[in-house]
């Protein structure tokens, strides 16, 4: 610990020394923050469990070695593998999936560290089996005998006889994919809004009356072409399956930009008709903040559990979806004060009157300035969606019962309070997982308030 | 200061209308159809996979009632192919199979005529009865058999739309009518039926659909009728008629207004709390900085702050309302299951229901009074850093009268403005924690909603939620016009 403090000291004086850079500065303030950077190390543990969480917690073996055939069912892509017997030369089909690997005769097996599968039940120990209890195996000869270490549940059973530390796991996977896909939506739509509404205002984005309209109509036709005309493909995808779906959404988008640049280049020509080409003003900073505050004063949870509960396929993804599109306004809010701010430094006239292109000042020069805030609003928006999401699926509102995550975890523990280890462990994960985030964002903020710079 | 508050509500009904509509579009995408959903509550039985006059009329009044025989909103974007009437057809999968056959061949003539034929073809199977002679000479049973299974098919092919599909079941048909000769008499009107699908396939006109249309219908359509009633089944949203529950057929507005006064009541009882717990706290805390209270109350406010409430609620429950640990509360409920004892009085009442409020009140309260510490405590900070605090120190005035009366009173305003963001948190919250402790409130009423799917309920929710968010919003914002005097709003 004593060498890296020094480093950072070496490092804070260097970057004084002789070019001041700011990123070198705020990571050795953060750096400095102990609390933000444990959690920031968590943080990296957390994100490997959970890249790996099909390998450490599943059970299929890693290796397997029957009858002098080598297996690597965990990695294996396909789901069988045959097995000749050398002897008798009879064909054993082994599918990975629903193989008693427990108890087969294989020369030699490495299984998982947790070597149980969320949501497949262990029928010897089903009906709470607590950490500390003794719990069962069925040996191959069918005699009741008490678990190998190995096997052991090491948190517990809940009711099916499901593994809890295996759906820890698992949920770990869910929870960090929630702060990912969700809070990448909303900082997409954050920065793009909150850029163009702080660095364009009122009165700097002008166009004519021609492509203005012009522009409004064709996003109308754009919509019709995109998903009115469509409606029925995407929706005959969403019921197909998820790639499907996809493949539809994307063509849909891709059709509504397609039309969208037809009409902004007919605006263009519309724009040198007489009548049309007087100028007008996009009130964007009006649109964004009117925007912003009325989308601040909704009850987003309630708006969340009702748009959940009307979606016809259960699913995590309709989530995340939902709580990124709701929850921009923090991180566009933050951004657009700072390019109020940034917009008017210097370095950004100088590139104005070098004549740069608008949306390169915006996002290659103005952006990387302005980002500072806004990180700091994401760390927070992650920890919001993460509690959002594990409260939707202790209520069991919108979440398919097929998906383990922490939240339908905590909720299998509410119907018998004795299984004291169904509440506090995913509890506990849930909790620590959002103080990690809510301490990141403390660290962010204090490490890049440019008031405490000296 | 009327101005500004004037202004405050110009911005307060363009919200109020995007709520309605967001609930509006989130009950038209609804899955399953209403319709049905009355129908199938008011009576049972029949025979599978027919319909009685009876209830197709029904299913008629119904629709008629629900508003649903009117078009979506003031005007629909839809393609030119598409007439301006189809919302008039009262059955929605073959609504539905009607469109996509328009999204798929563009020729509403056709199908129109193909639809038409079909009808008229399903009510004179209804229509039929054998005579006695018929009878004599098929067994009974089969005549009656291969009528149920020609009504069957017939009304099964109103709501399909591929072709393969179609093309068997219209094949299965003309067998069916091919085998009997007592049948003999619905064999025209079906070849005609399958000379018009024929024609539909033949004569298609897609390119109609890629012609959009825009239509308009006045204030005859679902969103207007919902939000002013039609002065025969609805009296409006602004009546605050929020229609009728799927489940026990009682007027939304009923169930809510007998359920909101315990979801108001922790929410308010939770605000107040939180702030006269918070204040001291946040000063103190500040007042002392750096030091072990100020240090201690930190870690434990964080933890608070990020302690998921659905969590907390079951530790509590589980520690001090399990009958193995502590059974220091009831589990669930806001009084006595047996009710009040007839001649119990008010502080009776209060006293009963006592114990199975405080768990709850905790969890309700224990979230904002973390936010309201940690925003009280740094507002303090802020201004304890001033320089009128330093002249007051140095006039020699004592510490207490410093925090309290010079620097305390500057330090409100953060505190008031997040009360519009703790008043819809703890309305918002309900869900999770009535649902928890069973309490009959407005967000327990929106589990079950969930649970049963009682759209209408959901809806109504929602809508109501965000009205008294924005109230909150309102408040706040007035509440801080009044305090600081420095702002002037013009």
């Amino acid at each position: 610990m004593k060498e890296s403090a020094g480093h950072t000291e070496r490092e804070l004086a260097e970057g004084t020394k002789n070019h001041f850079s700011f990123k070198k500065y705020a990571w050795a303030q953060f750096r400095k923050n102990k609390p933000a950077f444990y959690s920031y190390r968590i943080l990296i543990f957390l994100a490997i469990i959970a890249a790996i969480a099909p390998f450490i917690a599943t059970d299929q073996p890693l290796y397997c070695k029957y009858r002098g055939v080598s297996m690597f069912p965990a990695f294996s892509f396909s789901n069988n593998c045959e097995v000749k017997d050398p002897q008798t030369g009879e064909v054993e089909k082994i599918q990975y999936d629903i193989a008693d690997w427990k108890r087969m005769d294989a020369e030699s097996i490495i299984f998982a560290p947790v070597p149980y599968t969320p949501q497949k039940t262990d029928i010897d120990n089903s009906g709470y089996i607590a950490p500390g209890d003794k719990q069962f195996f069925t040996t191959k000869d069918g005699e009741q005998a008490e678990l190998p270490t190995r096997f052991r549940h090491w948190l517990g059973t809940n009711k099916g006889g499901e593994d809890v530390l295996s759906g820890l796991i698992n949920g770990t996977r869910v929870s960090l994919s929630i702060g990912i896909l969700s809070m990448g939506i909303a900082s997409v739509l954050g920065l793009m809004l909150g850029a163009m509404a702080g660095y364009f205002g009122d009165r700097k984005l002008q166009t004519t009356r021609g492509s203005f309209w012009t522009f409004l109509i064709g996003i109308i036709f754009a919509w019709y072409y995109g998903f009115s005309v469509r409606s029925y493909a995407i929706a005959d995808g969403f019921a197909s399956s998820s790639l499907a779906m996809l493949g539809q959404l994307l063509l849909s988008v891709f059709i509504f930009l397609l039309v969208t640049l037809l009409f902004f280049y007919l605006g263009k020509l519309a724009g040198k008709i007489p009548f049309l080409s007087s100028r007008v003003f996009i009130p964007v900073d009006s649109i964004v903040s009117r925007s912003i505050e009325i989308l601040m004063s909704m009850p987003i949870l309630i708006l969340i559990i009702s748009v959940a509960s009307i979606a016809k396929e259960k699913s995590i993804i309709n989530i995340m979806v939902i709580i990124g599109l709701t929850g921009w306004t923090p991180i566009a809010r933050l951004t657009r004060a700072e390019f109020l701010r940034v917009s008017s430094l210097e370095y950004i006239q100088a590139a104005k009157s070098m004549g740069f292109k608008e949306f390169r000042i915006i996002f290659k020069h103005a952006l990387p300035n302005a980002i500072a805030p806004a990180l700091v609003a994401i760390a927070f928006g992650v920890a919001s969606a993460i509690l959002i999401e594990s409260s939707l699926s202790f209520l069991g509102v919108g979440v398919p019962p097929s998906t383990v995550t922490w939240g339908s975890l905590l909720n299998g523990g509410r119907e018998q309070f004795s299984a004291w280890w169904l509440v506090i462990f995913p509890g506990l994960a849930i909790f620590l997982t959002v103080t990690i985030y809510n301490l990141l964002g403390e660290g962010l903020r204090d490490a890049l308030d440019p008031r405490l710079k000296r | 200061m009327i101005r500004y508050i004037l202004k405050r509500i110009f911005i307060f009904i363009p919200t109020l209308i995007i709520i309605t509509l967001l609930g509006f579009i989130i009950s038209i995408n609804a899955p399953g159809d209403p319709v049905e959903r009355m129908v199938s509550s008011a009576q049972s039985g029949g025979e599978i996979g027919t319909q009685s006059l009876s209830q197709v009329q029904d299913k008629i009044f119904w629709r008629k009632k629900l508003g649903l025989d009117l078009p979506v909103f003031y005007f629909s974007l839809s393609s030119c192919s598409r007439p301006d009437t189809l919302y008039r057809i009262y059955d929605r999968s073959e609504r539905e199979a009607l469109d996509r056959l328009i999204s798929q061949y563009g020729n509403w003539n056709e199908i129109q005529q193909y639809a038409d034929g079909l009808k008229s073809f399903y009510s004179s199977l209804i229509a039929f009865s054998p005579d006695s002679n018929l009878v004599k000479q098929y067994n009974k049973n089969t005549v009656s058999e291969n009528m149920n299974q020609l009504k069957f098919e017939s009304l099964a092919l109103r709501s399909f739309y591929e072709d393969n599909i179609i093309t068997a079941r219209i094949n299965k048909i003309s067998d069916i009518l091919a085998a009997y000769p007592f049948l003999a008499s619905f064999r025209p009107a079906f070849i005609n039926i399958k000379s018009d699908y024929e024609s539909i396939k033949t004569n298609t006109s897609s390119w109609k659909n890629y012609i959009p249309r825009i239509a308009f219908y006045k204030t005859q359509n679902q969103y207007h009728r919902w939000l002013f009633g039609d002065g025969e089944f609805s009296r409006g949203l602004i009546h605050l008629d929020f229609g009728t529950s799927y489940t026990t057929r009682q007027p939304i507005s009923d169930v809510i207004f007998s359920k909101i006064g315990w979801s108001m009541f922790f929410a308010m009882l939770s605000v107040i709390l939180a702030y006269f717990i918070s204040i001291p706290v946040g000063v103190k805390a500040a007042a002392k900085r750096g030091s072990r209270f100020d240090k201690y109350s930190s870690v434990i406010l964080f933890m608070l702050y990020s302690m998921p409430s659905f969590w907390l609620a079951t530790l509590l429950l589980m520690t001090f309302a399990n009958t193995d640990v502590l059974h220091w509360f009831p589990a669930s409920g806001v009084k006595p299951p047996t009710g009040y004892p007839d001649a119990a009085g008010f502080f009776e009442k209060v006293k009963l229901s006592l114990p199975y409020l405080i768990l709850p009140a905790i969890c309700y309260t224990y979230s904002s009074f973390a936010f309201l510490s940690r925003t009280m405590r740094v507002s303090m900070i802020e201004t304890i850093g001033q320089d009128y605090i330093r002249t007051a120190r140095a006039k020699g005035l004592p510490e207490n009268k410093v925090i309290w009366k010079h620097a305390f009173r500057n330090s409100l305003l953060p505190i008031i403005t997040v009360f519009a963001n703790i008043f819809p948190a703890a309305i918002g919250g309900s869900v999770i924690i009535e649902s928890i402790f069973t309490i009959p409130g407005m967000g327990y009423e929106t589990f079950l909603g969930i649970q049963t799917n009682n759209y209408p309920m959901i809806i109504a929710v929602f809508t109501i939620t965000g009205f008294l968010t924005l109230v909150g919003y309102l408040v706040s914002d007035v509440l801080y016009a009044l305090v600081d005097p420095r702002i002037s709003y013009k």
